[in-house]
């Protein structure tokens, strides 16, 4: 199963094979890649590699040829089993023909419909695959990327896809890293590198090698991650597929695909069949040898036999109903990809999820502020919809100044009509979340700094870990000047020797101080970004009026600020997203959060959403309640428990199985996205069904490994939608859990269908075996089965697709895999020995009636088939002494054709109504509940009738205009099916766990 | 998806096959320990025991409705399906060769019409127990025995059972009625001579009325293929090639045991040798469909003759 290696599995593999190019020196670098640092490549130097190397560019992911898509289509486990079946008809049509003895064409007809079947699902199947391919595709982003380059010393834009190694490129906030690039000179260079690593906070690049492990460096910024802000110029080492992203994108393509659950299903339920057909044609054949027949004519009924039992009308069931779900799901925000992904999702245990995006809201919002000495709580939902806190104190007016004075996000322009907190910003994200919080709460931001009109500015910087600015009042006679500072709390508070409370400037004393050290650790615990800010008004004696502030010289006081409170930031949850959880665990689904985020960071939210529950403790919670080492406590204790990369690398697969087995809550933090192909591996390992969330290019190995890989349609890369087998298209959570609801109903649901197209295989096999073995006229003709199969139960079979749920199907835990089958021997026993056996007995009666009427009683019926089929005798007698030629036998045969298929389709009405509940009293689900399925029943009768009495019929389709009274002769068996099942179903509701539960639940 | 990787192999396949089979660990056979296995064998038996039960009685309800005298309908009977002797069948049909030098040969075709007026072998074929077993035999001595001589030219309308044992009488029909094709004078009925002679007889529906009195039905033999000079010297016994109409309607085998159908005999007198042709003999009445298409035996019979010297 594993196509999968060792290596592969160990993070590291990217590491090692990667060259060293980090750690050489500039002159080094040049020499290896003939280019300067200064004046780039030559550009016929250029031209060359780009002959040796290609271009920069990643290769898309092999792409599978549409012909074998398309034969994939054609060789799932039913379409094999038909196809066998198919292939069987011809032989049995060759050695008929060969034998000269050529009477009709039906296995030639039965062979072609087989395939036709195959090969129209097939279509069916590959343009939905097609489908949902192109929508795929309509994310694409076919703008060219451009790249500032330097060659022979000038500066030149072409196409990223023309670089190579050696290039010396220029990088500058808002572009795309071309390549990989050594950094050779940067000014406040900072990268996003989330979708390589996962990990959403900015990283600063500098030309300083700092660690061996070039994915830890600084002086390395990566292919297709984005230049958060500054400028930064450097040598190119690697392009294209040789890159880190291209590296890791080809790794998926190794990562083989896992059969779908539904598929396994399939086949075993294929298994089923295979084994009852052989076993029954095996059977019958040594009857029929026994009883006289010649060798080969019992091998054609043996043929015959194995055929019938091929369920034709399933696979097209299967297939709608699977895209009918596919269908609802789509409009729910999900798309899938491949059909019998609909049903993975219903059977998942453990969806191992992203943070940021799927569980956050992707957005950095202030979440909580600390003033006045109390921790105030913001308003953190996407609508603007929860409670805000009191905004009247003064010192609210002066954080809230402080906070959007010191700011130098901007919106972009023209979104006025946008919702506050979806604008687009400039900036980064705690500025971001800050310019969106004082705009909600002051009003229009641009005006109000406007009115304090800015004279100079200090941005943030990692050495003072501050941000300042001077401003001139908005009271245009008070002609101080006002300095705001924000930054990290414990600097901000060592500049500032007051406090605002109230409105009132306090001397900061121990006592303040310890409460800021307090309210910093609680929002630090919560996991927030803390910034502290503060003000002073600068004294107009000192600094009048056209002062000239200079930032290099610090001309201006910086401490003995007064400091006005703390505001947290953190990207919050989305609204729908505890809730969603919630549902995951009534339902039995693990939720682990795998992120690249801090480990509190991740706790926080993982506490936040539910996925760490209320009075859960980590191991590290436990020690510290109960004040002992962490090694001393129980494991076992510890429901909840955080893991970060670092620990997890040093982790065998063992020791994370029993991890994962012993605290039903996790999370992951600090996680490369190779380890969580290793987090999904080990979910697999214990059993489970795993749903996999990512959006990055490095996910799609852990996307392809999952049972289920989910991309995010917005901020999910093509590689990932590539991977995956589904996506989400509004990039929610919640969506997944609505997939999973949808997933267990089409279980149930395809288990009713199977149930319902099962059952009559059997009315449609014992007239050939009662046939063979007593000699009666052929009760139902091979036609009129396809009839039955393709036509008239089609559409019932499909409408139990639209059935609803029993029970609420979210309380109860996921299935399991290896005792819950799609379909299990019970149902197969049930539906083919008791309710096939009825709809036997009812087709039976009716054939005896209507030949008994017609002339011919039972016993004479009996031995009858030689002189029957005798083309050649024209006149057989009747119990009644009349004599009657071949084609008058005929078309009786046609009748009797006619009236078993009448019985079967009434028998098949009370079999759909039994079918939609499997535990339930029909009386209990309701009737009529199910309008689809209703109107399926009144188009089942009017087809039946349509083929019945349309003229032309007897000699095209063997359908004869019957008595109306022989349609109502099964009626009183589709009565007693629909009383045994009751029956049934009242002993299953009493008396759960007994034998009747255990031999006639399904 | 992936279906068409990662196949389970057919080791493992079978394996899991003899695992199904028998469970040492939990002793089940099958799935199922043997416990188990008898309460569930239990439970089928009396599952079909009722079944069966029900179907028998369905079945025996129905056939008390039956009238033992008369079908419940008719729907592929509306018209009578017509057949001749001696009937040889070829590849497309019936087929009658013979070589007028070869007795042989021709005395596989007379023996065939010897059999038939003495009773009809294909009965004894298939009928069984069901049905009274009985044979038709066209000798007069029989025929006097069961049979009553009936007015000719009107239908023989018997509402009641006035025959012995709860019957209704069959009306005669002799060979003497076949004249020179009875056999009696010419035992090889014309065979040698290139003079075959043909039954012809029509199937028998209860309550069937061939058409209007007055208008008896009668046969009338054509070419289909090859000149119509040669088919013009044909004998027709009775006379005309007429079906008396008192042999009409039949009562079914319960009332008439004896019936006997009406015969028509076909001399042809003039066929040229060694040349294939293809006779078509209608039964003309009103009653009677001919051109079905579907059905080539309703109311006509189509063969090859081909007589060889």
């Amino acid at each position: 199963m594993t196509v999968f290696t060792a290596e592969i599995v160990n993070p590291c593999v990217l590491t090692h094979p990667y060259n060293d190019d980090h750690q050489l020196s500039f002159e080094e670098l040049e020499m290896k890649y003939t280019t300067s640092v200064t004046k780039g490549m030559t550009s016929t130097m250029a031209a060359q590699v780009l002959e040796r190397d290609g271009c920069n560019e990643l290769k898309p992911p092999k792409g599978t040829p549409e012909y074998i898509k398309f034969a994939r289509q054609l060789a799932g486990g039913l379409q094999c089993l038909m196809w066998v079946a198919a292939v069987i008809c011809f032989i049995a049509f060759g050695i008929l023909m060969g034998q000269g003895n050529l009477t009709s064409y039906d296995d030639l007809y039965l062979a072609i419909v087989l395939i036709a079947v195959v090969v129209v699902t097939g279509c069916f199947g590959y343009y939905q695959e097609f489908k949902s391919t192109n929508i795929i595709a309509s994310f694409k982003n076919l703008v060219p990327q451009q790249a500032t380059v330097f060659r022979d010393g000038q500066k030149f834009n072409i196409n990223a896809n023309q670089l190579v190694v050696g290039d010396l490129v220029e990088m500058k906030g808002g572009d795309r890293v071309p390549a990989d690039v050594r950094i050779v000179s940067a000014q406040g260079f900072k990268v996003d590198n989330s979708s390589l690593t996962g990990e959403s906070e900015p990283q600063s690049r500098n030309p300083e090698f700092t660690h061996e492990n070039p994915l830890e460096t600084k002086n390395i910024a990566f292919f297709s991650t984005t230049c958060l802000e500054g400028v930064a110029t450097g040598i190119i080492i690697n392009t294209g597929d040789r890159t880190i992203i291209g590296r890791i994108a080809s790794l998926a393509s190794g990562v083989g695909n896992e059969k779908t659950p539904i598929a396994i299903e399939i086949e075993h339920f294929v298994d089923i069949i295979a084994g009852l057909a052989i076993f029954f044609g095996a059977t019958f054949f040594v009857v029929a040898m026994t009883i006289g027949y010649r060798f080969l004519e019992a091998m054609i009924f043996f043929m015959a036999i194995v055929v019938a039992y091929v369920p034709e009308g399933l696979l097209a069931t299967v297939t709608v109903c699977l895209s009918l779900t596919a269908k609802r799901l789509a409009r729910k925000n999900c798309v899938v990809k491949n059909l019998e992904a609909v049903e993975t999702l219903g059977s998942t245990s453990v969806i191992c999820s992203d943070k940021t995006g799927t569980l956050t809201q992707n957005r950095m919002t202030v979440s909580h502020l600390w003033f006045d000495n109390h921790i105030h709580s913001a308003d953190t939902t996407e609508d603007q919809s929860g409670q805000s806190f009191d905004q009247s104190s003064e010192t609210w007016r002066a954080l809230g100044r402080v906070a959007g004075l010191c700011n130098r996000a901007v919106f972009k322009p023209g979104q006025d009509a946008v919702p506050i907190p979806k604008r687009d910003v400039v900036g980064d994200a705690s500025e971001t979340a800050l310019l969106k919080f004082t705009e909600l709460a002051f009003g229009n931001i641009v005006d109000y700094r406007n009115r304090f009109k800015k004279v100079c500015e200090l941005p943030f910087n990692s050495t003072n870990k501050f941000q300042l600015s001077v401003h001139e009042l908005e009271d245009p006679l008070d002609l101080r000047y006002l300095l705001v500072m924000k930054g990290a709390p414990e600097r901000i508070l060592e500049r500032c020797s007051t406090i605002m409370i109230k409105g009132q400037e306090l001397p900061l004393d121990e006592q303040w101080k310890e409460a800021f050290q307090t309210a910093y650790m609680d929002l630090g615990g919560l996991g927030e970004r803390v910034l502290g800010f503060c003000h002073l008004l600068l004294s107009e004696k000192e600094h009048p009026r056209g002062f000239g502030f200079d930032v290099d010289e610090m001309n201006f006081p910086t401490s003995g600020l007064c400091f006005a409170g703390l505001i947290s930031m953190i990207d919050p949850p989305r609204a729908s997203v505890p809730d969603a959880v919630m549902k995951c665990r009534t339902a039995g689904i693990r939720v682990i959060m795998v992120t690249g985020d801090h480990p509190i960071t991740a706790k926080a939210i993982a506490a936040n959403v539910g996925i760490i529950t209320e009075g859960s403790e980590t191991v590290e919670d436990i020690a510290l309640r109960l004040r002992i080492p962490v090694e001393q406590v129980n494991k076992r204790d510890a429901r909840a428990c955080v893991v970060n990369g670092g620990q997890l690398k040093d982790m065998t697969s063992e020791e994370l199985d029993d991890l994962l087995r012993t605290h039903p809550e996790m999370v992951f933090a600090r996680t490369s996205p190779q380890q969580k192909l290793i987090i999904v591996e080990s979910c697999q390992r214990l059993g489970s069904i795993v749903a996999v969330t990512g959006d990055g290019v490095n996910d799609s190995p852990a996307l392809k490994k999952a049972d289920i890989g989910i991309a995010m349609g917005i901020s999910g890369s093509d590689a990932a939608k590539n991977a995956a087998d589904m996506i989400l298209l509004d990039d929610n959570f919640a969506s997944i859990v609505t997939g999973v609801e949808q997933g267990r109903l089409i279980f149930d649901n395809l288990k009713k269908s199977i149930a319902y197209t099962l059952t009559k295989n059997i009315p449609e096999l014992t007239p050939y075996l009662i046939y063979i073995t007593v000699s009666v006229p052929l009760p139902l003709g091979c036609i009129t089965i396809l009839f039955i199969e393709l036509a008239t139960d089609i559409f019932p079979s499909v409408s139990l697709a639209y059935e609803k749920a029993e029970s609420d199907i979210m309380n109860l835990k996921p299935r399991n895999p290896r005792k819950d089958r799609l379909v299990n021997e019970s149902l197969a026993a049930y539906s083919y020995f008791q309710i096939g056996a009825i709809q036997s007995f009812a087709g039976f009666t009716d054939y005896f009636t209507c030949l008994a009427q017609e002339g011919w009683r039972p016993l004479l019926c009996v031995g009858l088939r030689s002189a029957w089929e005798n083309a050649h005798n024209q006149e057989v007698q009747d119990s009644y002494g009349q004599e009657w030629t071949f084609a008058q036998r005929l078309y009786q045969e046609y009748t009797c054709y006619t009236v078993f298929f009448v019985s079967i389709e009434i028998c098949q009405i009370s079999d759909v109504l039994i079918r939609k509940t499997r535990r339930l009293s029909l009386f209990q689900q309701g009737f009529f509940r199910n309008k689809v399925l209703l109107s399926a029943i009144v188009f089942q009768l009017c087809l039946g009738t349509f083929l019945c009495y349309c003229p032309g019929m007897p000699n095209i389709f063997n359908f004869m205009p019957i008595r109306v009274q022989w349609w109502f002769i099964p009626v009183p068996y589709g009565i007693l099916i629909f009383i045994y099942d009751e029956i049934r179903k009242l002993g299953v509701r009493r008396h759960p766990g007994s034998w009747w539960d255990k031999e006639l639940y399904y | 998806m992936a279906t068409l990787k990662e196949k389970r192999t057919c080791g493992q396949r079978c394996e899991d096959f003899g695992h199904f089979v028998w469970n040492s660990d939990t002793k089940q056979f099958m799935g199922r320990t043997l416990e188990r296995w008898v309460y569930i064998s239990l439970y089928y038996v009396a599952f079909y025991i009722v079944m069966s039960g029900l179907f028998i009685l369905a079945l025996y309800v129905m056939l008390l409705t039956l009238n033992p005298y008369t079908p419940t309908y008719q729907d592929q009977l509306t018209s009578p399906g017509v057949i001749l002797r001696p009937d040889i069948w070829g590849e497309e049909g019936l087929e009658i060769t013979y070589n007028a030098s070869d007795k042989k040969s021709w005395m596989r075709l007379t023996n065939i019409l010897d059999k038939y007026l003495l009773h009809d072998k294909y009965c004894l074929l298939y009928i069984s127990k069901s049905i009274p077993f009985y044979f038709i035999d066209y000798n007069e001595t029989h025929q006097n025995e069961s049979n009553q001589h009936c007015p000719s030219g009107s239908y023989y309308i018997q509402k009641d059972f006035r025959g012995p044992h709860h019957t209704k009488y069959a009306c005669i029909f002799t060979r003497e009625m076949l004249g020179s094709c009875s056999g009696l004078e010419d035992p090889t009925y014309g065979y040698p001579e290139g003079k075959p002679c043909f039954l012809i007889k029509m199937n028998r529906i209860i309550n069937f009325l061939p058409g209007k009195v007055g208008s008896p039905p009668y046969v009338k033999c054509t070419m289909l293929e090859g000149s119509h000079s040669t088919l013009q010297d044909v004998d027709y016994y009775p006379v005309n090639g007429t079906f008396d109409i008192s042999y009409f309607p039949y009562y079914g085998s319960l009332a008439q045991p004896n019936y006997t159908n009406p015969l028509v005999a076909v001399k042809f007198n003039r066929i040229t040798k060694n040349t294939e042709i293809k006779i078509e003999c209608k039964v003309v009445a009103d009653h009677i469909r001919t051109d079905n298409f579907h059905d080539p035996y309703e109311g006509k019979v189509v063969f090859q003759l081909k007589i060889e010297s």
